[in-house]
């Protein structure tokens, strides 16, 4: 009579064990991870659909103790000053004759600040608006200065639930950094 | 050096740390840009490299700062203790561009003029030319990268390390020697330059 007589340890029981802390069966806990993951995906469609870049991980290497809200002040300082140029911009397509070069100036100023935190898609229009002051295109001007308007507020309100996000997930653990 | 041995040395102190002499480097950093002057500041101070930073909104401002008037010699005494080791100016600023400061700060009769490093969104060869060829000693492309801001200290005389502790200095004015008379790349367009 053979007696088979099994020499591994009891794998499966540790592994449910394991999973049971790790799936993260305490209520705060849950929150946490499941708002965490909300953030992870909030960023990563960010990215995929183009309208941050990677300048705005830059931003993030930036931030640590002595400048815990880093990001958020450089995006609230962006959105200040490109509402400003935004309205300029609007105030200047009403003025004839057009004045392109003052056109393309403040465009030029809004295109440097998006490139600063990395909006993408902002930054592409704002160069499309540019290539068309340089044509003295007025109409392709107004076009595209629609666009652009566009990609402003939308970039707004979605930074804006991003932060909000953020500041709901509080300082405890950070697992929304860059390259991840 | 990695970020993580960066912030090692800067948490050490003026101990032992890649910086000898441990003595801050005062840049002016001039840009009409809100969003860019934060995030510059935020480049040099995590940088590790222990930068004091005095941002200024123009070349106007940056003038008073450093104690000279346009179109005027510097009089004062504190030429020649100008509280700037390094400037950093945006290239396109309306009234007083970046060129116009450069200028001024390199026309100033003092013999030792601040080293000027121009920030700028276009790379432009001509520009750069022009830039290089009244004196300033690097141009960076916007948006900057760590990389770029390390690299400052380099362009920093030695006279103006003068630390607090005696023992550190000739290390500080010994590796500012052997840098001083390198080659020094023009940054380019979108190259990390590593």
């Amino acid at each position: 009579m053979a007696l088979h007589v099994s020499s591994a340890p009891p794998i499966s029981a540790f592994h449910h064990l394991l999973c049971f802390f790790f799936h993260d069966t305490y209520p705060e806990m849950e929150y946490a991870s499941s708002l965490q993951r909300q953030l992870a995906s909030m960023k990563k469609n960010l990215f995929d659909q183009g309208y941050l870049d990677e300048q705005f991980y830059q931003l993030e290497e930036l931030q640590d103790e002595s400048s815990p809200n880093f990001v958020e002040e450089v995006v609230t300082l962006f959105f200040r000053d490109s509402s400003r140029l935004v309205a300029n911009i609007d105030q200047a397509l009403q003025k004839y004759p057009q004045d392109f070069r003052r056109l393309d100036n403040i465009m030029h100023q809004l295109k440097g600040s998006a490139s600063s935190i990395g909006a993408a898609k902002m930054k592409n229009e704002c160069t499309s608006f540019r290539e068309f002051c340089n044509k003295e295109n007025r109409e392709g001007c107004l076009r595209s200065f629609q666009k652009v308007k566009k990609e402003h507020a939308v970039l707004k309100q979605k930074l804006e639930n991003y932060f909000q996000l953020l500041r709901q997930d509080g300082p405890v653990d950070k697992a929304t950094r860059s390259g991840n | 050096m990695s970020m993580e041995e960066v912030e090692e040395a800067r948490e050490e102190g003026s101990h032992g740390s890649m910086f000898e002499g441990g003595v801050e480097v005062r840049v002016l950093v001039v840009d009409d840009s809100p969003v860019d002057r934060r995030v510059v500041e935020g480049l040099l101070k995590r940088s590790g490299a222990m930068f004091q930073v005095i941002a200024v909104d123009s070349g106007k401002r940056a003038m008073e700062v450093l104690g000279l008037t346009e179109g005027k010699e510097a009089e004062q005494p504190t030429v020649d203790d100008p509280k700037i080791d390094i400037i950093l100016t945006d290239y396109c600023m309306p009234e007083m561009t970046g060129y116009d400061l450069l200028k001024a700060v390199k026309e100033q009769s003092s013999q030792k003029p601040i080293p000027v490093i121009i920030m700028s969104s276009e790379n432009e060869p001509q520009r750069i030319s022009r830039c290089r060829a009244i004196g300033a000693e690097d141009y960076l492309l916007k948006p900057l990268q760590t990389n770029d801001v390390l690299r400052l200290r380099d362009y920093v005389r030695p006279t103006a390390l003068s630390p607090k502790t005696g023992t550190k200095r000739k290390i500080a004015i010994e590796m500012m020697a052997e840098n001083s008379g390198s080659e020094r790349r023009p940054c380019l367009a979108g190259l990390a330059v590593a």
